[in-house]
């Protein structure tokens, strides 16, 4: 049971990856690779802040929202020059840049010794005071999380802000001739999944109770773009699903009976050939609504 | 003494190696039209085959570069076969072949890995009595002047089979104009297909050489093409000169920017050229 419960937290967070990560990829149409830059600046904010200052998790979150906004201002600033296979590569430049630092300013974030000790959350309002250290739990609050992102985005995608996004993915000059401003809209949506990449990574942060800079390198991101190509892009419910299965994959094969270090390396294969296959037979994805 | 010559060097070096992984990332850039993100792991290909047949078979290393490199080519040419050929038939977007190649990048590299551990191993045959040269109080290993000269003489090679051959002229005509290759007879995916043997197979060559001066490991590739791709950038992607002089700006740029600061930030700073060139310079040194 708990076994299942640690799976069902992953989810929630993976979730919460595909769903801000699809407002860009999907609905806008940038190719974007560097959402883990995202999601480890909102884990390192919470881990910092928890264990070094002691402020309350909630407020960290906020905290995290913010400073991975600004970043995603600006990143989204320089990224917003370029378009298709272009915007791909520089993103993929920003990924490496960030986890560099993640890396390297080790009297900030320990470098490649990580941060450990980071408390679970813990709610107190007057007399209400509960801490979230049981996962069921902390489930519940992944959950909410869960339930509020998608939330959010359901209505930003189906607000007239969301419609000008999918006009700028189908013809981004068409849209400009009637007279919108595609940069606000475009750094607008980048800013939003970054706020809610940090999110994801403050969960995480706070659940594992420890990080390190290895789990928000480029290859995290080429797994959240996985989980939404696969779920199918452009539907907030095609990125549960995929991460519903990409979860649940590895899990599977260990099933199998790899061994652990075979199984890693065998998920990778299985996430490569996934990802050829589906660009072969069917790029929509699962219940994707648009095609790469 | 001086630490300005052995920097000099090494940028020169690192220059050489790019060179190696940037001419075949260009050549097939230049005809397909898409970053071919398997370019890289193709180096990790070379550099474990040549493992496999040298150091484990025990076959002499002569032979195993050779099977190195030609492994490395046919990988890259059944890859453009089974995946990437289906995709241009369907007229697939750019975006569609990058994840593609993204995919098959990680799947090959995890392949090598269950294959052959993710250890690290090195090539040399005899560690610790390679042959060192000294130019201006600099130290230059044998291994290191052979990837230098062999940089060197495969842009040299390469350029007069593009400007001499029938073939060369066919992959110009096809990367200025796949459509009306075709009409005048040009079998552009014959062509193409040739391309990613031959771009593949020097980057086979670049792996094998690496190893040797460093050592291999199922990750390598990932850092060289995300090196080879800056380089051809920053150089003037699809031009054969272009991607030489863009390996070796890199080489510099990140051999000089760590003098003062930790090695570790090399990735950071190759990328923060790459972006300063795609703002301000995005057609690269050489415009095509």
């Amino acid at each position: 049971m708990e076994y299942i419960i640690h799976l069902a937290i992953l989810f929630a967070i993976y979730a919460i990856l595909g769903i801000s990560l699809d407002l860009v990829v999907g609905y806008t149409g940038l190719l974007s690779v560097t959402h883990a830059a995202f999601y480890g600046i909102g884990a390192y904010t919470t881990a910092i802040l928890l264990t070094n200052f002691g402020i309350n998790f909630f407020w960290s979150v906020l905290l995290g929202i913010a400073i991975t906004a600004v970043a995603g201002f600006l990143i989204g600033l320089i990224l917003s020059k370029f378009d298709g296979d272009y915007y791909a590569l520089a993103s993929f430049g920003f990924n490496i840049i960030v986890f560099a630092i993640f890396l390297n300013w080790q009297s900030l974030t320990r470098g490649p010794l990580g941060i450990p000790g980071i408390d679970r959350p813990n709610l107190s309002l007057g007399i209400i005071n509960y801490e979230f250290s049981s996962n069921l739990s902390f489930l519940v609050l992944a959950l909410l999380f869960l339930i509020i992102i998608y939330l959010i985005s359901k209505f930003v995608v189906g607000s007239s802000f969301g419609r000008v996004l999918k006009a700028i993915r189908e013809d981004e000059g068409a849209i400009k001739v009637f007279g919108y401003n595609t940069l606000y809209y475009k750094l607008t949506i980048f800013v939003i999944s970054a706020g809610m990449a940090a999110v994801a990574g403050s969960l995480f942060a706070s659940y594992i109770t420890f990080i390190d800079p290895s789990t928000f390198d480029l290859m995290e991101s080429i797994f959240i773009l996985a989980i939404i190509i696969l779920g199918g892009l452009s539907n907030n419910r095609g990125a549960i699903l995929g991460a519903f299965l990409l979860i649940l994959l590895p899990e599977i094969l260990r099933f199998i009976g790899f061994p652990t270090d075979i199984a890693a390396q065998m998920r990778q294969v299985v996430y490569g050939l996934l990802l050829i296959f589906l660009m072969i037979y069917r790029p929509q994805g699962l219940v994707g609504e648009y095609k790469l | 003494m001086s630490i300005i010559p052995q920097l000099v060097l090494n940028s020169i070096i690192a220059g050489a190696i790019y060179t190696l992984v940037t001419l075949g990332f260009n050549l097939i850039y230049s005809t397909t039209k898409f970053f071919n993100l398997t370019h890289g792991v193709m180096a990790a290909v070379g550099g474990y085959a040549f493992f496999f047949f040298s150091k484990s078979l025990g076959w002499p290393v002569f032979l195993g570069v050779i099977l190195g490199v030609v492994f490395a080519g046919l990988i890259g040419f059944g890859l453009d076969k089974i995946v990437y050929l289906p995709l241009r038939k369907r007229k697939a977007s750019n975006m569609v072949l990058l994840v593609a190649s993204l995919g098959a990048f990680t799947a090959i590299q995890a392949i090598i890995a269950i294959l052959f551990t993710s250890q690290f191993q090195t090539l040399n045959m005899n560690v610790g009595v390679q042959k060192i040269y000294e130019i201006f109080g600099a130290v230059i290993t044998q291994v290191q002047l052979i990837i230098l000269i062999s940089g060197l003489v495969i842009m040299g090679i390469l350029a007069l089979v593009v400007k001499k051959t029938i073939l060369g002229k066919s992959i110009k005509a096809v990367s200025d104009d796949e459509e009306v290759s075709k009409i005048v007879g040009i079998n552009t995916d014959k062509i193409i297909s040739r391309v990613f043997l031959i771009g593949s197979a020097i980057a086979g060559l670049a792996g094998i050489l690496v190893g040797f001066d460093t050592g291999i490991e199922p990750t390598m590739g990932m850092n060289l093409l995300l090196k080879g791709t800056i380089a051809s950038i920053v150089g003037g992607v699809g031009n054969i000169y272009g991607g030489v002089l863009g390996s070796f700006l890199l080489g510099f740029v990140e051999n000089f920017g760590i003098w003062k600061i930790s090695g570790e930030w090399k990735d950071a700073i190759a990328f923060g050229l790459l972006i300063i060139f795609l703002l301000f310079r995005p057609q690269g040194i050489i415009k095509k």
